[in-house]
């Protein structure tokens, strides 16, 4: 048995790396169309109580401020930005470069989702709760958190990976022409960034 | 699975050969040979876990009162779990063992694109089939397969909830195995091979795991609302409390219609092998079957609400029950395709080309019922009866099951180096053809005098029917055994297969039987076109195939031997 886990491991070290990059990230792309449908089912279950409870989505809305979530976005967004350049620099052959851009990606994910627990606490005070206590503000509240909490563990699971990367880096695993691992962490972590601007926007705006 | 043998060529490439052993699948592996047996393993045990399951449906069913069952709760369990097992943990996970088996082999190549990720999908498997089972010592769930609120979130037991977590094991499981089928299927074609020379198992397996990919996560969504709903006091379900009781029956069945072609695609894909190998003859219309696959995967997403008909508004059920009559035409298509491919052909009449022509006959019976359930004055006369249910097991056994069958006995001696006994397949077929019918036809009847489906008590008037029912599910469910005897004597004591039995023109024979470990000596060369039975050049490469990779003599290759001849016949 060995041997032929050996020899299938041997024989993939045959297919150009070039090969190897076009399927990884053709099945980062799916894997990632079945994730929008996820986020899909969750989002379309708030929409279509926002859209026929008006007055309770503007109670909360008062209530809550946008301020806070406003500038957190400007977070998420600035972290897709790091990314990117961290990706740039290795590119460039600047390993140290990445590092120090990855570790920023991971920073403002982690204040990404310490924000967001500050404003569940805000709401929860606020009477906007998971579970059904009665009461319009729990029936928006169950259909709040499951796609936003949904979307914070896929920031937390982003922050994990780019945690990963660093340490990878730091073992020296990438090159200016061995990117592959970041380019592919970089397609989930801006899917989470737009996932993330349909929410504010559906969530927040509307 | 002991005689089960990978034999690396003597004398190619001095490499020392290689023999499984049971052992071998029993533990991580990442080739997609053990893999699929792995996958194809499990299912089988399901099957016979769920066909367990159906015996004692009938058994209880053998009388109108409840006697065997202790109450109607113990019975709603046994159907709940039977429907469950039978789809999620036998016939998807047959299909994907069939597809990792054979669609790298019929691509030429050496592996999937991910074997470890492969490997990964299928050892989800194993936990989410406990956890399905865990459920009888917790309260096993009661809302039938389909789990519609408010059965499912406010009536069943906590079995429920394990019953949620294991179909979302069962999900990713599918997902993974499909992305890695769809990437496979793009980037590792050999030379000469483009779209429309691939064999038309693989456009049926492309085809699926497109469905797959886009409908499953649909499922995923709605059971994580239904396990908040369960554990964590949401009411996303529950109206008493501002949620919504057919946002449920809406996303599932937004999953679980195109899950229905999830099932019954990759068995279309097998006939279309069979029908073409066992009547020498070029498949008519290829390209009106392939592309008819993936019609039905794009239609399959606008008819989910023809399950609803009964709780939807009103002016929605006519758009859905035209969309559900437009995708019996690319089913038409296929059907007439296959007729006209055996037409004039040379039939050969093995086990496996009579299970294909059965499934053509049983699966046209279950396609017009289904066209009859899409019309809405009709439905809406047997929603909820035996008539659904007979539909739906034309469909799932006399489609997906029947040609599971001819595709075992057609694939058997290239997955483990020995014949199927014919002998005892035509038994298995003589007995399993006339027991199926008998036993899901009449339900037809039974369902139009308006017996309801998943009672256990029933009106005295239909006791003639499900008896007659009940003693045909008891010979086919004896039948099943009939096929696994044959598989374990077989392993054993099997006609030696040679590299190309049935003279297919498919790449998975252009190997030895069992394939070596590293599928193929050196890259084949695909047959310009899959299906071009009954000229010259076939003849001739069938030919050179069986002279080049004959019959595997494990004595040829068993170190001790030390012999360096391969054998050829």
């Amino acid at each position: 048995m060995a041997a032929i886990e050996q020899h299938v491991e041997h024989e993939h070290g045959h297919a150009s790396p070039q090969a190897r990059l076009e399927n990884l990230k053709f099945a980062t792309w799916l894997y990632l169309a079945s994730e929008v449908i996820i986020f899909t089912v969750l989002i379309a279950t708030y929409v279509v109580f926002s859209l026929n409870n008006r007055d309770v989505v503007h109670e909360v809305h008062e209530k809550a401020g946008i301020m806070l979530v406003a500038f957190n976005t400007f977070l998420l967004l600035a972290s897709s930005w790091a990314m990117v350049m961290g990706l740039r620099q290795l590119k460039l052959g600047n390993r140290q470069g990445l590092i120090s851009w990855i570790s920023l990606t991971a920073l403002l994910g982690v204040i990404f989702v310490s924000l967001q627990y500050v404003e569940y606490r805000t709401l929860s005070d606020a009477g906007v709760v998971l579970f059904y206590s009665g009461g319009a503000l729990s029936e928006f509240g169950m259909r709040f958190y499951a796609p936003t909490a949904f979307h914070g563990a896929h920031v937390i699971v982003g922050v994990l990976w780019a945690l990963f990367i660093i340490w990878n880096a730091r073992r020296g695993n990438y090159s200016a022409t061995n990117y592959a691992g970041v380019e592919i962490f970089g397609l989930y972590w801006h899917f989470v960034d737009v996932v993330w601007i349909f929410l504010f926007t559906f969530i927040y705006l509307i | 699975m002991a005689a089960v043998t990978a034999p690396t060529l003597p004398g190619v490439a001095g490499e020392e050969p290689t023999r499984l052993h049971v052992s071998d699948y029993l533990r991580w592996s990442v080739d997609h040979k053990i893999i699929g047996v792995q996958y194809m393993a499990t299912a089988l045990f399901f099957f016979i876990f769920g066909g367990a399951l159906a015996m004692l449906i009938r058994w209880e069913l053998l009388t109108p009162a409840i006697d065997l069952m202790a109450d109607g709760q113990a019975y709603n369990s046994l159907f709940s779990i039977h429907g469950t097992v039978m789809i999620f943990l036998w016939i998807i996970p047959m299909i994907a063992g069939l597809g990792n088996y054979l669609v790298p082999l019929m691509l030429g190549a050496k592996d999937m694109a991910f074997p470890w990720l492969n490997a990964f999908a299928f050892w989800l498997i194993p936990p989410a089939g406990m956890l399905m089972i865990l459920g009888y010592f917790v309260g096993q769930t009661e809302a039938g397969w389909t789990s519609y609120p408010p059965l499912s979130t406010l009536f069943s037991g906590d079995g429920q909830t394990l019953w949620a977590l294991s179909l979302h094991l069962l999900g990713i499981s599918s997902i993974l195995g499909s992305i890695n089928f769809i990437v496979t299927i793009r980037n590792m074609r050999p030379a000469g091979m483009g779209y429309f020379q691939m064999p038309l198992f693989v456009w049926a397996v492309l085809a699926t795991s497109i469905i797959v990919v886009m409908a499953t996560p649909f499922l995923a969504g709605a059971l994580t609302l239904l396990i908040l709903d369960r554990v964590a006091g949401t009411a996303f379900f529950n109206p008493a409390q501002g949620g919504d009781v057919l946002l449920w029956q809406n996303v599932f069945w937004f999953y679980s219609h195109p899950a229905v072609y999830i099932m019954v695609l990759p068995a279309f894909g097998v006939i279309s092998e069979l029908l073409a190998v066992h009547s020498r003859k070029p498949v008519f219309g290829y390209r009106a079957i392939a592309l008819s696959s993936m019609a039905i995967a794009l239609v399959g997403f606008t008819v989910w609400a023809h399950h609803m008909f009964t709780s939807l508004t009103p002016e929605l059920r006519i758009p859905f029950m035209i969309t559900s009559m437009i995708i019996a035409v690319p089913t038409g298509i296929k059907v007439f395709s296959w007729l006209g491919t055996i037409w004039g052909g040379k039939i050969h009449f093995t086990s496996a080309m009579l299970f294909a022509l059965s499934f053509l006959s049983m699966f046209v019976i279950g396609g017009i019922s289904g066209v009859m359930l899409g019309s809405v004055p009709w439905d809406i006369h047997v929603h909820d009866t035996y008539f659904v249910v007979s539909h739906l097991h034309f469909v799932l056994f006399g489609g997906s099951v029947l040609a599971i069958y001819g595709g075992i006995y057609h694939w058997f001696p290239k997955i483990t180096g020995r014949m199927l006994d014919e002998r005892l397949g035509k038994i298995h077929f003589w007995i399993t053809y006339p027991a199926f019918f008998l036993t899901f036809f009449p339900m037809h009847l039974a369902g139009m005098l308006g017996m309801p489906r998943r009672v256990a008590q029933y009106a005295p008037e239909f006791q003639t029917l499900n008896v007659i029912i009940s003693i045909a599910a008891f010979v086919l469910g004896i039948s099943t055994f009939i096929l696994l005897y044959n598989i374990v004597w077989s392993l054993y004591h099997g006609e030696k297969a040679s590299a190309n039995p049935w003279r297919a023109l498919t790449l998975e024979w252009a190997t030895s039987s069992p394939p070596p470990s590293t599928n193929f000596i050196g890259d084949p060369v695909p047959f310009p076109n899959p299906y071009g039975y009954g000229t010259e050049a076939a003849y001739n490469y069938v030919e050179s195939q069986n002279k080049k990779y004959g019959t595997v003599n494990p004595a040829d290759y068993l170190p001790a031997e030390k012999s360096t001849a391969v054998t050829s016949e």
